[in-house]
């Protein structure tokens, strides 16, 4: 067991390493020049040189990369281009707003997803069945720029429930600004929540053990909820753990739409304004993010089903 | 079904009345107090004003930080600001300015006349400040740039309240790059003690200074109470929220969430324009800056200038005109409306395209050419650019269009082998033609990694008139100059010339005192709220 998990943490650090260094790589392509970011048009070339130097962009490859790789490893990301402030500091900012987003749209994924999927799996073949999966098919297809646009119009401009924007000051303010982007985010997991719930019921449903409780004569709903449920859970558990990892490496469109502070705004800022020490510090933290993520699903079926121990 | 019918039934009778909501309590002095809100769709990058250079971070910085001149309150006319006067001697060589008696900044600390000196001298010794060239006539500029000194001897500090700038040559522009606001004073000892932090602790000299900075979410600016000028700094608060998409601003100022709104979409801008009852609180105003199409004059068949002017002559302005819902004016060249210089008579080239044709046919394309227009990612400039795609292909030029990222493309316009041809818009920092003419057409901001001049555009009559005019310390033959420069711009047609748009921002009614000014668009801090004795706005 030790092994193994040794095994597979080794395996998420390559990985993080692999993915910000291809990053790096790529980065090397684009021209980016942040000496006519930082100095603008009336810059001259020996102004632009010295700037460049401060950032070893007068390097080549090897010589940018040991220079980066060397700051990372005294915890140092670099400064934004854009900002001049340290990617550590911003990425400290943007962290609490994304995690708080991605933990409540995967609480509103299993609230919603999870009993949408029992309604479908127990109501087989007639209209909660249909209706579930009519909301499963709209939540998966529609985009997400649409959704939560509609949101926004309907609760927070024509009814005026929630605020249009932003992330509130704190306290029962965050969490009523939280509403419409977590909803936005969850509307996907929600459908496929609840179809992967539906699916494995509807296998489950139809094991003799089930058929032993009901013949024992439990009711229908301690057979569903305490037997059937507990087997059906376990995709979903896998699903949570990559969900996770996904939502925290930041939600770019839904926190554009919402102007909610976290990673994925700030990464498609970075991204428009080729600002690589930004970018290259949202990938890292994106990376560690979703490696975590699977490390902790690996471990947790490690742990549920002691055959893959020895794999 | 039934379900379904009732939310679109709630959602059609709860429609929000479009029309103003409050009016204006009537007030007829200025009344103190209240917090204005407004939003951009962009971060706020620093409130260092040695580096700061982009236009949000003037937003916030030009109610924070005062400068020895200031622009009047709607105009492009300095006025005396911290100093309370000047006086301009040796031809134009030497400014001498007197500062106004117990002038301090927030915190009550005096300013006095070295703080500018170091200020500036900041600016040519701080490696990324992009200032240290609006400096480049000050006496002593070359030592301080070599590192052999930071004190320039240019700049003196005679004595608390008296500055002296010694110019090596005349440069009627200089007083202009004074009112920028990296010239705004800063002491030595605060810039030292922030460090780095300098860029989250600004020294105001302004009518606001810093409440507090959520970055990259809101920042609150709080009335200065040691201002000098009790004309301004009405308002209490000032909040501005950092990253609001353009749409979602105008959903929050209709509810009443915002209290001014800019740079509206147009189908906004289309709705709230033929909306008699919001007229009266519309603003418009021509910024500096023009938009139009680069051409990079080396590269065939834009060499010719004959091939230049059948595109200008081919591009029916009223189209873009159109698409922009009217909010532009067509251009003849790069000056905008109101600056000096600008040749008022030269109307923007007509569109013609049997001329085009004609001047082809002469120029060896016939048949026309295909060519590339380079646009960057966004939904107008595309609209923009598939309308110049179809005036061209009736004339035989086919463009295919490519798009490049905003960074990219400013990087690779400034090398002679960029794209030849494409989307551009010149946003100048001074209303001064040196700024716009000398910066994108002068054959001395040619370079091979970095050109200003990025339409690599040489013109020896050209230069010499630029550089008549650069040192002409007489406003008329200086105006004059210009004038026929502009029409030997207008003639090599170095770009398809565009049009100068037009900035449109909408208040809410109780918003009083305030326009967009034409260099710093939204400063408020002549603006207060006219609304009831009890803070809130009246209802309509």
């Amino acid at each position: 067991m030790i092994g193994s998990a040794v095994r597979r943490l080794g395996w998420s650090l390559l990985v993080i390493w692999f993915v910000v260094s291809a990053t790096f790589a790529m980065t090397m392509a684009i021209p980016a020049d942040p000496g006519k970011t930082l100095l603008g048009p009336h810059a001259s070339t020996e102004a632009i040189e010295r700037v460049r130097a401060q950032y070893c962009l007068d390097r080549g490859f090897v010589g940018r990369y040991g220079c980066w790789i060397e700051r990372v490893a005294h915890g140092d990301l670099g400064e934004s281009y854009r900002t001049r402030r340290p990617v550590t500091a911003i990425l400290a900012d943007r962290i609490g707003p994304t995690v708080q987003l991605g933990l409540a749209a995967i609480f509103l994924q299993l609230v919603l997803g999870v009993p949408l999927g029992i309604l479908a799996a127990v109501r087989r073949g007639r209209w909660p069945d249909h209706a579930a999966n009519a909301v499963s098919l709209i939540g998966q297809s529609a985009p997400t720029f649409v959704v939560g646009t509609l949101l926004l119009y309907v609760f927070a401009y024509r009814f005026g429930w929630f605020p249009i924007s932003g992330h509130g000051t704190g306290g029962w303010d965050r969490v009523h600004h939280l509403v419409l982007p977590a909803m936005t985010l969850a509307t996907v997991g929600v459908a496929y929540y609840a179809q992967i719930v539906r699916s494995e019921l509807v296998d489950v449903l139809g094991e003799d053990y089930i058929r032993t409780a009901r013949a024992k004569g439990l009711s229908e709903r301690a057979v569903v909820l305490r037997h059937a449920l507990r087997s059906a859970l376990g995709p979903l558990v896998t699903l949570i753990g990559l969900d996770l990892g996904v939502l925290l490496g930041g939600a770019v469109v839904t926190e554009f739409i919402f102007a909610w502070p976290g990673l994925g705004r700030e990464v498609l800022l970075a991204i428009l304004e080729v600002d690589l020490p930004l970018i290259l510090g949202v990938v890292l933290v994106s990376a560690i993010a979703i490696a975590l993520a699977n490390l902790l699903v690996d471990l947790a079926h490690l742990w549920l089903d002691p055959r893959l121990r020895d794999r | 079904m039934r379900a379904l019918a009732f939310a679109l039934a709630l959602v059609a009778c709860n429609a929000p009345d479009r029309g103003p909501r409050w009016k204006p309590a009537g007030a007829t002095t200025p009344r103190a107090g209240g917090t204005l809100r407004f939003a951009v769709p962009d971060s706020i990058r620093t409130l260092d004003p040695t580096i700061a250079y982009d236009e949000v971070s003037f937003f916030a910085m030009q109610s924070m930080f005062a400068t020895l001149v200031g622009y009047g309150r709607d105009s492009l006319v300095l006025t005396p600001e911290l100093a309370e006067r000047w006086e301009v001697a040796d031809g134009g060589t030497t400014y001498r300015f007197w500062l106004r008696p117990g002038i301090t900044y927030s915190t009550g600390e005096p300013i006095v006349a070295a703080d500018f000196k170091f200020a500036l001298e900041r600016a040519l010794t701080t490696p990324d400040s992009p200032f240290g060239p609006f400096l480049s006539d000050v006496a002593g500029v070359e030592a301080v740039l070599a590192g052999t000194t930071r004190d320039c001897a240019g700049i003196v500090a005679v004595s608390d309240r008296e500055l002296v700038i010694r110019l090596a040559r005349p440069a009627p522009a200089f007083l202009y790059v004074l009112a920028l606001k990296f010239a705004t004073p800063q002491r030595a000892d605060h810039v030292t003690a922030a460090g780095a932090q300098i860029r989250i602790r600004p020294l105001a000299s302004g009518p606001y200074e810093l409440a507090s900075w959520d970055e990259g979410v809101r920042i609150v600016l709080r009335k200065n109470p040691r201002y000098w000028d009790p004309a301004r700094g009405h308002l209490a608060t000032i909040e501005m929220l950092e990253n609001v998409p353009r749409d979602t601003q105008f959903l929050m100022f209709e509810r009443g969430e915002l209290d001014a709104a800019a740079r509206l979409l147009s189908p906004d801008y289309l709705w709230i324009t033929s909306q008699p009852a919001w007229q009266p609180y519309i603003h418009q105003r021509a910024p500096m800056m023009a938009q139009g199409s680069r051409i990079n004059v080396r590269v065939k068949p834009f060499d010719d200038r004959r091939v230049r002017q059948a595109l200008n002559y081919a591009v029916h302005k009223d189209h873009q005109l159109k698409l922009l819902n009217g909010s532009a004016v067509a251009s003849h060249g790069l000056l905008a409306p109101g600056m000096v210089g600008r040749d008022t008579e030269l109307a923007p080239y007509p569109y013609d395209p049997a001329k085009a044709r004609a001047l082809l046919a002469e120029a060896g394309y016939p048949d026309g050419f295909r060519a590339e227009y380079t646009i960057i990612p966004d939904p107008e400039v595309e609209m923009l650019a598939m309308s110049i795609q179809s005036d061209l292909a009736a004339v035989g030029v086919h463009l295919e269009i490519a798009t490049m990222s905003f960074a990219t493309y400013g990087i690779a316009i400034g090398k002679p082998a960029g794209p030849a041809l494409g989307y551009y818009a010149w946003v100048g920092d001074l209303p001064d033609p040196t700024n716009f003419l000398d910066a994108k057409f002068h054959s001395r901001m040619i370079s091979d990694e970095n050109s200003s001049n990025d339409s690599f555009y040489a013109n020896p009559e050209l230069d010499a008139l630029l550089d008549a005019a650069r040192t002409d310390v007489d406003p008329v033959s200086r105006a004059a100059t210009y004038r026929r420069a502009e029409r030997v711009l207008y003639d090599d047609a170095p770009w398809i010339w565009g049009f100068h748009r037009l900035s449109t921002e909408v208040t809410q009614p109780y918003v009083r005192d305030y326009e967009p000014h034409p260099i710093w668009l939204r400063d408020f801090t002549y603006a207060w709220l006219d609304v009831g004795d009890d803070g809130n706005p009246v209802p309509r």
